[in-house]
């Protein structure tokens, strides 16, 4: 294995051109306003909700979704399905929604950055039948130079996730829930 | 065969080309409204293009760099020196950990390695998660577009291979009710599954983390809860800073399908407690590659598929007409570099338009590479011989104006005299499969200009 470690950097080195500069990207700005960032998430098929104030998170969740639901979240008091990172892909799998806080959305796409600590286990924002995330309205940046410049560091796991799952494999036709969640709802706070 | 003839054979059925030619070019016109709503999209081009020659030039020490990184994150790395060792690895790996359940997200590397034969040989369950690979898993077939995997199927085509394997009601070809049953299907393979096989959207040399980009989330599903997750990439997948995600996100998706991002952008840099996560660096022909100073910025390629959207050839041709992992303009520049007497037609098929060249958000001199292969392929002998012997007759015609004007001659008063039949021949002139001659001028241009001379 360390042979073909030895042998494939020999031919690179044998084989890249003289070097070429590396550019610096510039830091590129737009529009990071909520009517921004709340029109191109309905555009990708999620839904945004104005919470206001934090305090009504819980009353905002027992509106949106059935109150029968199978809940995981760090942020509600309701939550009634503990999860940790040891927790067992069967009770994983059971979990109907999850409320998760969001860092930061991005406006030009609609994505948000949720790093491993925000996920209680990393599979829940996939594994999950509905997704809701919590977002500050003061975090919003306008494009993903912003954004990266924002992530200090990626963690051991971090996703930008914009909307809820979807797929377009059967004839272009796009249909939303493919195999992570259902449905994202983008909570202002 | 080549590809001309195996078009023949996706052309045979006109509505389903026509589809097919529309429903890319409808893909083609969400890029463009995507790239017109970013002001700042041709600058974002120079910088991805700018930046993959930079890492292209240093690659032996992001490579290394790489590497280091990962492994102080805890990733174990490994190097393959061609398709062979990549499988060996990757059921090496499978071995130890007794693993014979394994969920696999989108890859077109795996693809080129030809991974899931070998798997399957050596008893293993390999299942590709992205509905539209397993779509043409069940169908034992070869993905037709590098994002769209399927796109050479109808529903009713889906409809009829999930009846057949996943038990849905036959006649049953509604898009919505097909994917919940996928969903349902591949759940159960995502909760048995030890072992998940992912691809590398970008591998970040400064922090040792591989970027997975999917809209359906079967990569983080079936990563987060396997115990085990290997990550495969060819070399050519490294870019130099976290910071340099920030021009390939926002360029990839918009080039692909017109969408801001997908859905999922996550970076992998450590395995979770307990788990453990490895790393294939895979070369398989690219360091040769890297060597051909004319063709190696074929390197840059992102995989957004906006070459094959745009291309009159392909979306009338069809992504099977190229027999290669890839297809399309860049699979026509990558192919050679592999097995060049296998792959001699893929340059010839081209207009040569320019489109994909015009659309590629990394800036690839795709048409004029297309051109090139063609002097490369002409020199080692490896066009037809009907193609060469036409050539080396015509050139020695235009090389001189007098047989070229009595040819022309000839050619004029043949097309007036000689039965239609004969001059629009199927078997020795393609030309006319589908075209008429053009009505012969009485005189030529040359002859009407020396007559103007005299007057």
């Amino acid at each position: 294995m360390s042979s073909s470690r030895e042998k494939i950097l020999a031919a690179v080195r044998a084989n890249q051109p003289d070097e070429l500069p590396l550019p610096t990207v510039p830091s590129f700005e737009g529009d990071e306003s909520v009517e921004k960032f709340t029109s191109i998430v309905q555009g990708i098929g999620g839904t945004v909700v104005d919470v206001l104030d934090a305090t009504r998170l819980p009353e905002v969740i027992h509106q949106l979704f059935p109150a029968d639901y199978r809940i995981a979240s760090p942020l509600l008091p309701e939550a009634n399905v503990p999860i940790d990172a040891q927790t067992s892909i069967e009770v994983l799998a059971a979990v109907d929604l999850a409320v998760l806080q969001g860092e930061f959305g991005v406006a030009e796409n609609g994505s948000i950055w949720v790093p491993e600590a925000n996920m209680l286990h990393r599979a829940l924002p996939m594994i999950t039948q509905h997704l809701a995330l919590v977002l500050d309205r003061r975090n919003l940046v306008a494009t993903m130079h912003q954004a990266y410049a924002r992530v200090p560091s990626v963690g051991g796991y971090g996703t930008f996730l914009a909307g809820p799952s979807k797929t377009a494999d059967i004839e272009q036709s796009l249909v939303i829930g493919a195999h992570g969640a259902r449905s994202t709802v983008v909570l202002l706070v | 065969m080549s590809h001309s003839q195996r078009s023949d054979i996706f052309l045979l059925d006109a509505e389903r080309t026509t589809w097919h030619d529309e429903t890319l070019w409808f893909v083609r016109q969400k890029r463009d409204k995507a790239v017109y709503a970013t002001p700042e999209f041709q600058e974002l081009r120079q910088l991805a293009s700018d930046i993959k020659d930079h890492t292209l030039s240093r690659l032996d020490f992001y490579l290394q760099q790489f590497e280091e990184n990962a492994r102080r994150n805890g990733v174990q790395v490994h190097w393959a020196a061609d398709a062979h060792e990549h499988n060996q690895i990757v059921l090496s790996l499978l071995k130890q950990h007794n693993a014979t359940r394994v969920v696999k997200s989108k890859s077109m590397l795996t693809e080129e390695c030809h991974l899931n034969p070998y798997l399957i040989k050596h008893g293993v369950d390999v299942i590709d998660t992205d509905l539209g690979e397993r779509i043409i898993q069940l169908r034992d077939e070869a993905p037709s577009h590098v994002v769209l995997p399927a796109i050479h199927l109808k529903k009713e085509d889906v409809g009829d291979t999930f009846h057949l394997h996943l038990g849905t009601e036959k006649g049953n070809n509604d898009p919505q009710q097909l994917t919940e049953t996928a969903r349902q299907h591949l759940r159960e393979k995502f909760l048995a599954s030890e072992v998940a096989i992912s691809g590398v959207n970008f591998a970040v040399a400064e922090t040792g983390s591989v970027v997975v980009c999917t809209n359906e989330g079967n990569a983080d599903l079936g990563v987060n809860l396997a115990k085990v997750h290997i990550a495969c990439m060819g070399m050519e997948k490294l870019i130099p800073r976290l910071s340099d995600l920030s021009v390939f996100t926002r360029i990839l998706t918009r080039s692909a399908t017109g969408q801001p991002i997908t859905t999922y952008t996550s970076h992998f840099s450590k395995p979770a407690e307990g788990k453990e996560m490895h790393v294939v660096i895979v070369d398989n022909g690219r360091t040769k590659q890297l060597g051909r100073p004319d063709f190696r910025a074929s390197l840059k390629c992102i995989r957004c598929g906006a070459c094959m959207n745009t291309c009159p050839v392909y979306r009338r041709s069809g992504g099977h007409s190229y027999d290669f992992t890839i297809p399309g303009p860049i699979g026509a520049i990558l192919s050679p570099n592999i097995d060049m007497r296998k792959h001699a037609s893929l340059p010839f098929a081209s207009t040569l338009c320019g489109s994909c060249t015009d659309v590629c958000p990394v800036k690839i001199d795709i048409h004029t590479q297309l051109y090139k292969w063609r002097q490369v392929l002409g020199q080692a002998g490896e066009i037809p011989a009907s193609k060469k012997w036409s050539m080396r007759l015509l050139s020695r015609v235009l090389a001189k104006p007098a047989v070229y004007g009595l040819g022309s001659k000839i050619a004029r008063q043949s097309l007036r005299l000689l039965p239609h039949g004969l001059t629009h021949g199927k078997g020795y002139n393609p030309w006319a499969v589908a075209r008429e001659l053009p009505e012969p001028p009485k005189q030529s241009f040359r002859e009407w200009y020396a007559q103007q001379a005299v007057k």
